[in-house]
């Protein structure tokens, strides 16, 4: 089936340039016919799927649906861990105590988040081009206010704040084109109102225009411990080369990019940088993981075929499309000490099914280890803690708890329309 | 024993009972049905190879006359997150047995085998294990006993195993 690409946001379909500079802004709508007004100036602003350059996407809260007056009978179709929101999930994601939902950067997590709008360009021209034109946008409307905004940009080396290249490994998805040694992911896993790999849809609000085309976007602000995750390798090593390779253990990748499954000795930067061949390969012959740990994060997140065999889980079932960005000032390299500045990862998802999809990733492959048959061990660098075990011969290496090296300093379940949904949310009226 | 979640855990594996009516007249076929599955690989006695490897056990209970059916497990992880992965394929592993049962039209779609499942799961009123692994620790732990077996069937094992390093192991040794 042929995706509507003129009718869906640019951003949740297509990756964000590289490098890029970006912008988030959140908006609480306390004038509701504003709001509408808002989002009808906004329509020529969302480029469509398949435009390049710079684009805006705009995405809603459970709240901010309500608060533009989309009716109960449409409400209540939303995926319901959608309607509850994150923070009042995050008990189950395993965002607690610091990361917990009473420690988050205001106003994240409460009840004024309405409108998200992301903006990403490939440079400060073009962003802060786009960023003018949604911001003069806004300025016609009082009733909406902005509550927060957040910058974010490539850092200088195109890699994330824990030095490793990222977003490699993104699912193909039927009809957007194919990666090598991969069975394109169904469309509806991504996308409302196209079949799903359970041969179904996932389910739509009503009427059918609110729903088909948009995708769940979840968005989350993490604080990356750069100088203790740092610290905590070189204490560890014996030398640089140890220290390189346990946090490519950890990671399931070399800093470059390159998967250990194909380079399990040392970095190999030409692999990492080539898109053919960084991302096509399994785990099939490494079930034990000596060349990448069943722990590591990557692998965590996509087990691939490492699960194929045990008949319990569908992997194709838990994909997510990932469009995360860097913020904050790089720590300069060689420092181990913590300078206090505030850095880490705009994580963001797309997907259609946010539970079984981001949640499921979330709770049952990161924070949580019985699917590799280690119950106190969880994800090495965005995990609750625990322990993580590198196998290798002749004795595995067991590192015992692990200190968290990322804070959730915040986060929204939001939905992205397709653009004639935003129409439809524009055209609403009050009942008579 | 936590009760935060459909079904009951204990430690890392969770209870699943599903209490299913028997289709009227379809008990003598069920119990066909029943006996082909024990008969298939891996079902069979001493195969131990479950085609789902993240159950520790299964069994499936005709009572009352055979008019009601008990299928109950237990399973590794909080088995209401996998429910979309069971639903969408390992329950056609028992097909045969489930279209015997009221409230089973196939498998049309996701959503209708969801609810098959839900409207026949009942939360245990207590749950106990005498072990704490998952079914992946367990194997792991039958395999390195038949390798600690073999070490002390080789009549070098005493003297190896007085190595300060293996006092654990020598520990085990006596019996």
């Amino acid at each position: 089936m042929d995706l509507d690409l003129d009718d869906i946001q640019a951003g949740a379909l297509h990756e964000r340039p590289s490098p890029y500079v970006g912008t988030y802004l959140l908006l609480r709508v306390n004038d509701r016919r504003d709001g509408r007004k808002l989002v009808r100036r906004l329509i020529p602003l969302l480029s469509p799927a398949g435009a390049g350059g710079a684009w805006l996407t705009v995405a809603f809260t459970y709240r901010g649906l309500e608060a533009l007056g989309v009716p109960p009978e449409s409400l209540a179709g939303f995926a319901p861990e959608f309607r509850e929101g994150m923070a009042a999930r995050a008990a189950i994601l395993g965002d607690v105590g610091e990361s917990g939902p009473e420690n988050w950067e205001p106003p994240l997590g409460g009840p004024d988040v309405h409108i998200a709008l992301a903006t990403l360009a490939p440079d400060q021209a073009s962003l802060d081009e786009a960023v003018a034109k949604a911001r003069r946008a806004r300025e016609e409307f009082p009733g909406v206010e902005v509550i927060w905004r957040q910058d974010c940009y490539q850092l200088p080396t195109g890699r994330t704040s824990f030095g490793f290249k990222d977003g490699i490994g993104q699912p193909a998805v039927e009809g957007l084109g194919e990666h090598p040694g991969e069975t394109p992911i169904k469309a509806g896993e991504f996308i409302l109102g196209y079949p799903d790999e359970t041969g179904g849809q996932a389910p739509m609000p009503v009427p059918e225009v609110l729903g088909r085309n948009g995708t769940y976007v979840v968005f989350r602000k993490l604080h990356t411990r750069v100088a203790a995750y740092r610290r905590y390798l070189r204490d560890r090593a014996a030398d640089r080369r140890e220290e390189a390779l346990l946090g490519a253990k950890m990671v399931g990748r070399w800093p470059s990019g390159a998967p250990l499954t194909l380079a399990p000795d040392g970095d190999d930067p030409s692999l990492g940088a080539d898109p053919k061949r960084n991302n096509d390969f399994r785990y099939g012959d490494d079930l034990r993981g000596l060349k990448c740990p069943a722990g590591a994060h990557a692998r965590r997140a996509n087990p691939r075929d490492a699960l194929d065999h045990e008949g319990a889980v569908d992997v194709r079932l838990h994909r997510m499309i990932r469009r995360g960005t860097s913020y904050g000032p790089p720590l300069p390299d060689g420092v181990l000490e913590d300078d206090g500045a505030d850095r880490g990862i705009i994580f963001v998802f797309a997907g259609a099914h946010p539970r079984r999809q981001f949640e499921f990733v979330k709770t049952q492959w990161l924070n949580d280890g019985i699917f590799i048959g280690a119950p106190q061990e969880s994800d090495p660098l965005v995990g609750r803690g625990g322990d993580f075990t590198v196998p290798r011969q002749p004795i595995r290496r067991r590192l015992r708890d692990l200190p968290p090296f990322v804070v959730t300093r915040g986060g929204e379940y939001c939905f992205a329309p397709s653009l004639s949904a935003l129409r439809w949310i524009a055209d609403l009226r009050e009942m008579p | 024993m936590t009760t935060s979640r459909p079904g009951l855990s204990v430690g890392p594996t969770s209870e699943f009972s599903l209490f299913f009516h028997v289709r009227p007249g379809h008990g003598p076929a069920l119990r066909e049905a029943l006996r082909e599955l024990q008969a298939a690989p891996g079902y069979r006695d001493g195969d131990y190879d479950l085609p789902i490897a993240t159950i520790h056990e299964a069994r499936f209970v005709p009572f009352d006359d055979d008019t009601r059916l008990l299928f109950a497990t237990s399973f590794d992880g909080p088995w209401d997150s996998y429910m979309d992965d069971f639903a969408s394929k390992p329950l056609k592993l028992f097909d045969a047995i489930f279209r015997h049962v009221e409230g089973y039209d196939g498998l049309p779609d996701l959503e209708s085998v969801k609810k098959f499942i839900l409207s026949a799961q009942v939360t245990a009123g207590g749950y106990s294990r005498n072990y704490g692994g998952t079914v992946k620790q367990i194997r792991k732990a039958e395999r390195v006993n038949r390798a600690f077996q073999e070490v002390l069937d080789d009549p070098a094992a005493a003297e190896a195993l007085q190595a300060p390093a293996l006092a654990p192991l020598l520990a085990e040794a006596a019996d």
